[in-house]
């Protein structure tokens, strides 16, 4: 179906931006792809970290320069404010009366202390629709610890299901995963409490403790864990059998030797090693797979006999993967109806050709990054609304002066004095330390 | 008709949902409507094409079906899917995670305007790779996550509990309550083809940012990437602590030891240096204390601790009974089970309740939803 030239789901709705570093930016990155407009605020002695969490030693504004911050505040307007001076914060109050939505992610406790209780938000705008981020809730025994994605995923529950097969140590997900888990979730109450502005006429205040959100994906867990508290772990196996054998077995090595530079600070080793995910979901599959790996005497094992012998028919099938390169593996799996992929490595998942038929990888000009550089597209995608990104990360403090001019009808000679008492600014103050 | 009871102000109150046969992708999605208000029927039977090896296990059963009606789809194929049909037509939103194709989405779309379809599969509904057989392993390792996680040493290693499923569901919800928004405001639903490697591939944090800027391909770090960004033993189990540069200085002086005033560790740039002797007075620093204790440092002193928890810990948490946060299903054996409940507050949630609902006749349902 081609794309109808039609409005966006959030076409009108302004979100005024407090939030920083992952899960908040996730949450107003969606948002934006669905048209909304976010001011993304930020002080100009106190802004954003990820945009200096990886040093750009080269570059001349490296606040600029991030790729981790251009990719999560792509289609976003940057506005810079110092809430900690009272003039800024009679600024932004008076700007949250043009918004619909206010979302921020700092600890519970720095709303308050900035002055900006929510009776304060309110008595600027009582219909703005609030969403607060902490870590572990706005209220409650733990609403004082303090927590990044890790943390999170720690303190849910999700990190002690993850181990090796019979292993006790329990393992962290590769990135930050409690950071875009609450962010998927803030941006679904957004709308909801969007519609329910709608319909009653009242603006919620949502309280999202990012802890909460990710418990609710061990739910099963939950359940399991009133017949027996232990937990187990499976490693890549099937955690109850139903599905023999599964697991990534490793294939050709793909040297890709390059200079890390100070890159190495942030992701230690390269990774040369190429591996491939296999599941054989059900006897047919399973067939096909002992066929391929020169075992057909084992075609006709039953699910109870291959879960019970998986080591060996794990030593059979890494003993066929080793001296293949990764995707030629999965080709010949995938050809023998076996459900296989190839473990994407971040290099590898640029080129998946899945990925580039449907258009994933976007490019952006920007003015600070290398021409050619990509970025992921909109995970959710609108078969008919045309949800794709057309407008760059700003620059730091770009739109300020456009937007307290036209919202809030401020003109040349007050930016000026803004400006000059450091409540706005188009650079950070003090660079290197956010 | 089995009416499930729902407060009059929740905010998806009025929003009629058909689940078709749901495995966690989409009778999570489903599960998290219904708790906000909407009406969900959940579709099943033996014509419904079931997302192969998706479907629920009776743990997850217990969790994500209470609150929910249910339908059978029976009989000859075309009489089942003109059932079907007509339930989406009288529908806000319709939730799929079954094999791509199966649906006319299209037809059910231009005969609803309004209706939201969102489409749940491992690679989507286009591309070469649209119909191939996977489960959650097969679409996390597509999706870039599994070559970030685990022990350098070891294999890659997929995180426990399904995420990849998991997080295309909670996408899923995010996305059609987006939509319905719109569908409200604007007049228009729309079908979102959700690709669980696309949600995955879109939240690579900045290592995958950082390959597309021309960096290598970091490989995974396990439970270390530096001294103060690392998981450690504890004395009643493991514990991490993520520090920001900010936090630095807190951390270092929780540690009090007078080695760690040196330059050296003090300043960000000398300090991978020194990475492997900092780390050890990290870890002898988080050997001698409990999950407790230094999660009560770590409040007084703003430095991110966490203990690694189990989900029975988890259910004697007196914070998170404190905030309400656990809903309790009524098993058909008689017996309760608490499992987590809304995902935030702020906004009237009811969950929990019998574990399964009582077939109802599709035609009762569509009797009920009836426009007229």
């Amino acid at each position: 179906m081609e794309p109808i030239v039609r409005k966006l789901p959030f076409e009108g709705v302004r979100v005024a931006d407090l939030s920083m570093m992952w899960a908040g930016p996730y949450a107003t990155k969606l948002l934006a792809e669905l048209g909304a407009e976010v001011l993304k605020i930020e002080s100009p002695s106190a802004w954003d970290n990820i945009r200096t969490l990886i040093a750009f030693p080269d570059q001349a504004e490296p606040w600029n320069s991030s790729y981790y911050f251009n990719t999560y505040n792509r289609a976003k307007k940057s506005v810079t404010l110092d809430l900690a001076q009272v003039r800024g914060r009679a600024v932004f109050l008076e700007l949250l009366a043009h918004c619909d939505v206010l979302i921020e992610n700092y600890r519970a406790d720095v709303l308050d202390k900035l002055g900006l209780s929510y009776d304060v938000l309110r008595a600027a705008n009582p219909q703005l629709v609030i969403v607060s981020m902490a870590g572990f809730g706005k209220t409650g025994a733990d609403r004082a610890l303090v927590g990044f994605g890790p943390v999170i995923e720690m303190m849910s529950g999700l990190t002690s299901l993850t181990g090796y097969v019979d292993d006790d140590v329990s393992y962290k997900c590769g990135v930050s995963y409690g950071d875009p888990v609450a962010g998927v979730a803030a941006a679904g109450a957004v709308a909801m409490g969007l519609l329910q502005r709608r319909r009653r006429g009242v603006a919620p205040i949502v309280d999202l403790a990012q802890r909460e959100v990710a418990a609710t994906f061990a739910g099963g867990a939950f359940v399991a864990a009133h017949r027996d508290p232990a937990v187990r772990h499976h490693g890549n196996r099937h955690p109850a059998g139903a599905i023999a054998p599964r697991g990534v077995y490793r294939c050709l090595d793909e040297a890709r030797h390059r200079d890390t530079g100070a890159y190495a600070l942030i992701a230690g080793r390269e990774a040369d090693e190429q591996w491939i995910a296999v599941s054989a979901l059900d006897d047919g599959q399973w067939a096909e797979l002992a066929a391929l790996i020169g075992r057909p005497e084992w075609a006709a094992l039953p699910l109870t006999e291959r879960v019970a012998r998986h080591d060996e028919l794990d030593g059979a099938i890494s003993a066929w993967a080793a001296p293949l390169e990764a995707g030629e593996a999965v080709a010949e799996l995938r050809d023998r109806g076996v459900a296989a992929a190839r473990v994407l490595d971040m290099v590898a998942i640029h080129d998946d050709a899945q990925l580039r038929a449907r258009g994933f990888w976007i490019d952006l000009p920007h003015p600070n990054m290398p021409e050619g550089w990509v970025q992921p597209g909109p995970s959710w995608r609108f078969v008919e609304a045309d949800t794709a990104p057309k407008v760059r990360a700003p620059l730091f403090g770009e739109h300020t002066r456009a937007v307290l001019s036209e919202l809030l009808g401020y003109d040349e000679a007050t930016l000026d004095a803004l400006a000059a008492e450091a409540v706005i600014a188009d650079a950070p103050i003090n660079p290197g330390v956010g | 008709m089995t009416k499930v009871p729902r407060r009059m102000d929740q905010p998806l109150q009025g929003m009629r949902v058909v689940e078709v046969a749901g495995g966690v992708p989409a009778a999570s999605c489903a599960h998290l409507l219904a708790g906000y208000g909407a009406d969900v029927v959940r579709v099943e039977g033996a014509d419904v094409p079931v997302a192969p090896h998706w479907t629920l296990s009776a743990d997850e059963a217990t969790y994500l079906l209470p609150g929910k009606r249910r339908v059978l789809l029976e009989g000859e194929e075309a009489g089942a899917a003109a059932a079907l049909a007509a339930l989406v037509a009288s529908a806000e939103v319709v939730v799929l995670d079954g094999p791509p194709g199966r649906f006319d989405v299209p037809a059910w779309r231009a005969a609803n305007p309004s209706l939201v379809a969102v489409t749940i599969s491992p690679f989507g509904w286009t591309g070469p790779d649209r119909g191939l057989p996977a489960d959650d392993l097969i679409a996390y390792a597509a999706g870039g996550l599994l070559s970030l996680t685990g022990d350098p040493a070891s294999t890659p290693l997929a995180t426990g509990g399904a995420q990849a499923l998991w997080f295309g569901a909670l996408h899923a919800f995010a996305a059609v309550t987006g939509a319905y928004y719109g569908a409200v405001v604007h007049g228009e639903g729309d079908w979102i083809d959700l690709s669980l490697q696309e949600c995955m591939a879109g939240a690579l944090e900045l290592y995958g940012p950082a390959a597309a800027y021309g960096e290598p391909a970091a490989l995974r770090f396990g439970n270390y990437h530096r001294a103060v960004w690392a998981l450690y033993p504890c004395a009643d189990g493991y514990a991490g602590v993520f520090c920001l540069e900010r936090q630095v200085p807190a951390l270092f002086a929780a540690i009090g030891e007078e080695a760690l005033r040196e330059e050296r560790f003090r300043d960000p740039q000398q300090r991978p240096q020194h990475d492997e002797e900092l780390s050890a007075y990290v870890l002898s620093f988080m050997v001698d204390r409990t999950g407790d204790e230094l999660a009560r440092l770590g409040a007084e002193r703003k430095i991110p601790f966490g203990k690694v928890r189990t989900p029975a810990e988890l259910l004697d948490s007196p914070a998170l009974a404190d905030r309400g946060f656990f809903d309790t299903v009524q098993r058909a054996d008689g017996s309760t089970v608490a499992v987590p409940g809304r995902p935030f507050l702020g906004m009237d949630w009811k969950g929990g309740g019998p574990e399964r609902a009582p077939v109802e006749p599709i035609e009762a349902v569509l009797a009920g939803w009836s426009r007229s």
